[in-house]
């Protein structure tokens, strides 16, 4: 062995290796404040884009088209509020249900272990897979169902709906506006305007052949039978127990059709009916005839409408509204909040997984051991010993996980469509909402250059909550941190 | 007091309910509502279960109605250069491959930068910073992490193009560069926190032989604890990298919505998942058409890539995790 002292300079800890060691350590230290020089720049560059916009206006006032100094983030704030707490509802227990169920009952089966294992890698890819491709399956699993049902379009009713009041509308000729329920007894008649498959009371299946009024009747004289004319009136009956369209073809068969869709948008008034006026007063509609003068008396005016009229301004044309109540509901759930909030559960819920896990890791065995020696069941033991002092780790893992939640835009956009603004405010878990993060992309991609301000005010607001729930959560973890020791 | 005195039979045969009154309690009835819980766990871990199923079964069928459509081969599909879906005018191409670029390209350069600074500063909060720069670091990288991602896709296409791309060169509006900067941004913090996990696992032992041996602080790290947490590191890169090619928002906004087959990082570049926002955000895709159907075929070859890639990154942290204990 040779004397350390007598070798080669570069095998001793000489100062040219100190000083690379020591140049290093400088290298990885700027490196790592560029992370802070970033911040430093995005955050003021933010302020300095939408400092000035922020005003209590804006907060509160909704997207205005081409006009951002009156436009706001009203709706967009409440909207992602309702979003996120459906989210945390539908997420956190079934996250903390994982959670237990993985960490707290392994179990001795083969077979068991193999799908505990599963479980836990699948949960590990879930969380690497790309929250579009969440978006996605929302758009296909909650908003479409898988096409099990008939998607809903605009104005159209759903297969399966509680919580909805279906009635028409209609303004009489003194401009009162008067409603009366669409239900299928109150079914205006319907008016033939195409061809349509019908079937003869034998169940005999045929196109109906539908003419106009004008034509040569010596063109259909031999198939009398499957004729009717253009506008001739159906009405609806019950035809072996399905809803049906019942008419007369001009050979005086009776012939039915399926009821579909379930109301008319619109309908025509042709006999008098019970209606609603605004002031809640139930009144019957005095129903006149094309013939018929325009009462002079306003008094009647007011309850009068015109059953038909050469004039398309006065035909008694009355179009379907619906009120919904709070917990009104659809099958599918279409473009609406309950589909946003129940896709975001499923981009938060392995990350509410992940962190319960560890949560429930950090407890003591000791602790569970405690209460094994007196006889709990397991389930006693997570009840009474594990959850208790996992809680808080729980928590600040689940707003770490809500304020994820809050930042998404990609899965929204694909579940709602890049909804600015609606009419009508949220009153339902069916009605389609903007939310904050949907409104800043929508905003920053505007031609409009006051929306790029506004869209990096909307930036400090979702910031500043962000921010809130972060503070919460080290506050959580603080005083948990003090009670242990 | 009444209590009982400890040790008598009547205690014993009592067990303590989770709530800590005494309360006697046949062990049969707990079991049983322990049986109904346990259920009801079943079913809450068999949600991400379904999840998974729900993703897989859904990209296929869907993507079958693309591929089923007769305008539509599937070589062409894996192979063409030209993607022209949902444009209204000229003829319908329908190759993959200028999205596929359109990710590549700015991950490309979301990973130049993501990477190395991500895994300095990894080694330098494990291995030398001090606790007062460790404080100032750590919340920095977390505030980072914590930034939605829309927020950084208008940071790019607000600062980083017009303040520090337009200067140095002929950047568009839209262009690579500033989406993958961006997505960089957002992965330093993900390839921090988990590079730095895997060094600091790393048991002490090992960095005292090194030092024992005379190495300096450089040599130790360099060739002593990045080595032994390689798996670790590795694992990072490989879910930073899938996160870098999920990334949906930011390239919505700053990399522009024109399908590119270039290697210029000036030029716009649409990718796989700005495709698919892009098709959302037009609000014109109705269910059963050409370019509805090209959602899921492109959002299933975006699926296969990121799925691989975090379970390759699964497998290596499991199985070639150095166990020291």
């Amino acid at each position: 062995m040779k004397d350390p002292i007598n070798q080669p300079r570069e095998y001793r800890n000489d100062a040219r290796r100190k000083m690379f060691s020591s140049s290093f350590s400088v290298i990885c230290l700027l490196v790592s404040s560029l992370a802070i020089v970033v911040l430093a720049t995005l955050l003021l560059s933010i302020f300095s884009t939408g400092g000035g916009w922020l005003n209590f206006e804006m907060l509160t006032a909704s997207h205005r088209e081409n006009n951002p100094e009156e436009s706001g983030i009203g709706q967009a704030i409440i909207g992602s509020l309702v979003i996120c707490s459906i989210c945390g509802l539908a997420a956190l227990p079934i996250g903390v249900g994982t959670a237990i169920f993985l960490e707290e009952f392994k179990p001795k089966n083969r077979l068991l272990r193999m799908f505990h294992g599963l479980v836990q890698l699948n949960i590990n890819n879930l969380a690497g897979v790309p929250s579009i491709v969440y978006g996605i399956l929302g758009l296909t699993a909650f908003v479409y169902m898988f096409g099990s049902f008939s998607p809903i379009r605009v104005n159209d009713q759903p297969d399966y709906e509680i919580g909805a009041t279906y009635f028409y509308q209609t303004k009489t000729l003194g401009g009162k506006y008067v409603r009366f329920p669409a239900t299928a007894e109150i079914q205006p008649v319907f008016e033939i305007d195409q061809k349509r498959i019908v079937r003869t009371a034998t169940g005999e299946r045929f196109a109906l052949n539908v003419v106009p009024a004008t034509t040569d009747e010596s063109k259909y004289e031999d198939k009398k039978d499957e004729t009717v004319i253009l506008g001739t009136k159906a009405k609806l009956t019950n035809h072996q127990g399905v809803q049906s369209y019942e008419t007369k073809t001009l050979g005086g068969t009776p012939v039915f059709f399926t009821a579909e869709p379930k109301y008319s948008q619109f309908a025509k008034i042709l006999e008098p009916i019970m209606v609603t006026g605004p002031e809640g007063d139930a009144f019957e509609l005095n129903v006149l005839s094309k013939s018929d003068a325009i009462p002079t008396d306003p008094d009647v005016q007011s309850r009068s409408v015109f059953a038909d009229s050469p004039d398309p301004n006065k035909r008694s044309s009355a179009s379907i509204f619906r009120e919904n109540s709070f917990f009104h509901m659809h099958l599918p759930f279409s473009k609406s909040v309950l589909s946003a909030g129940l896709t975001l559960a499923l981009v938060i819920l392995p990350i509410i997984i992940i962190a319960s896990q560890e949560a429930i890791r950090g407890v003591p065995q000791t602790l569970r051991e405690a209460a094994f020696g007196m006889g709990a069941t397991r389930w006693q033991v997570v009840r009474g010993a594990v959850l208790p002092s996992a809680i808080p780790g729980i928590m600040t893992g689940a707003i770490l996980a809500m304020s994820r939640a809050v930042g998404e835009a990609a899965p929204l956009l694909a579940v709602m469509g890049g909804v600015l603004g609606t009419t009508n405010h949220l009153s339902s878990l069916m009605d389609k909402t903007p939310v904050l993060p949907v409104t800043i992309f929508k905003w920053a991609g505007d031609e409009n250059e006051g929306f790029e301000h506004l869209a990096a005010a909307a930036i400090i607001v979702l910031l500043a909550f962000l921010l809130l729930m972060n503070s919460v959560a080290i506050f959580i973890r603080y005083r948990y941190e003090k009670k242990l020791a | 007091m009444s209590n009982p005195p400890v040790g008598q039979g009547e205690l014993l045969t009592t067990p303590i309910s989770p709530r800590g009154e005494l309360r006697p309690r046949s062990s049969k009835s707990s079991k049983r509502w322990q049986a109904v819980v346990v259920t009801g766990l079943v079913f809450c871990a068999l949600v991400s279960v379904f999840t998974t199923i729900g993703i897989i079964v859904m990209l296929v069928v869907e993507s079958w109605g693309f591929f089923a459509d007769d305008q539509i081969e599937i070589w062409k599909f894996l192979t063409g250069t030209k993607w022209t879906v949902g444009q209204t005018q000229g003829e319908l191409s329908y190759g993959i491959w200028p999205l596929l670029s359109g990710t590549l390209r700015i991950t490309g350069i979301a990973m130049m930068i993501a990477l190395p600074m991500g895994l300095v500063s990894a080694i330098y909060l494990s291995e030398y910073a001090s606790k007062r720069i460790r404080s100032l670091l750590k919340p920095t990288l977390e505030i980072l992490a914590g930034i939605p991602t829309v927020v950084l896709g208008f940071f790019a296409v607000k600062f980083i193009t017009p303040y520090m791309l337009e200067p140095i060169g002929d950047f568009k509006t839209f262009n690579a560069t500033s989406a993958g900067i961006a997505v960089g941004i957002l992965c330093i913090p993900l390839v921090t926190s988990l590079a730095e996990d895997a060094l600091q696992a790393v048991p002490n032992r090992l960095r005292e032989g090194g030092y024992g041996l005379g190495a300096t602080r450089l040599e130790v790290t360099l060739k002593v604890v990045v080595p032994a947490a390689l798996s670790g590191i590795i694992s990072a890169f490989l879910l930073a990298l899938a996160r870098a090619i999920g990334e949906t928002m930011v390239v919505a906004l700053a990399a522009g919505s024109t399908p590119t087959l270039t290697l210029d990082p000036r030029m716009p570049s649409q990718t796989m998942t700005g495709f698919i926002v892009e098709t959302f955000k037009s609000e014109s895709v109705v269910p059963g058409t050409l370019s509805y159907f090209s959602i899921y075929a492109v959002a299933a070859v975006l699926f296969l890539i990121t799925f691989g890639i975090t379970l390759i990154g699964q497998i290596i942290r499991m199985k070639y995790r150095e166990v020291y204990d």
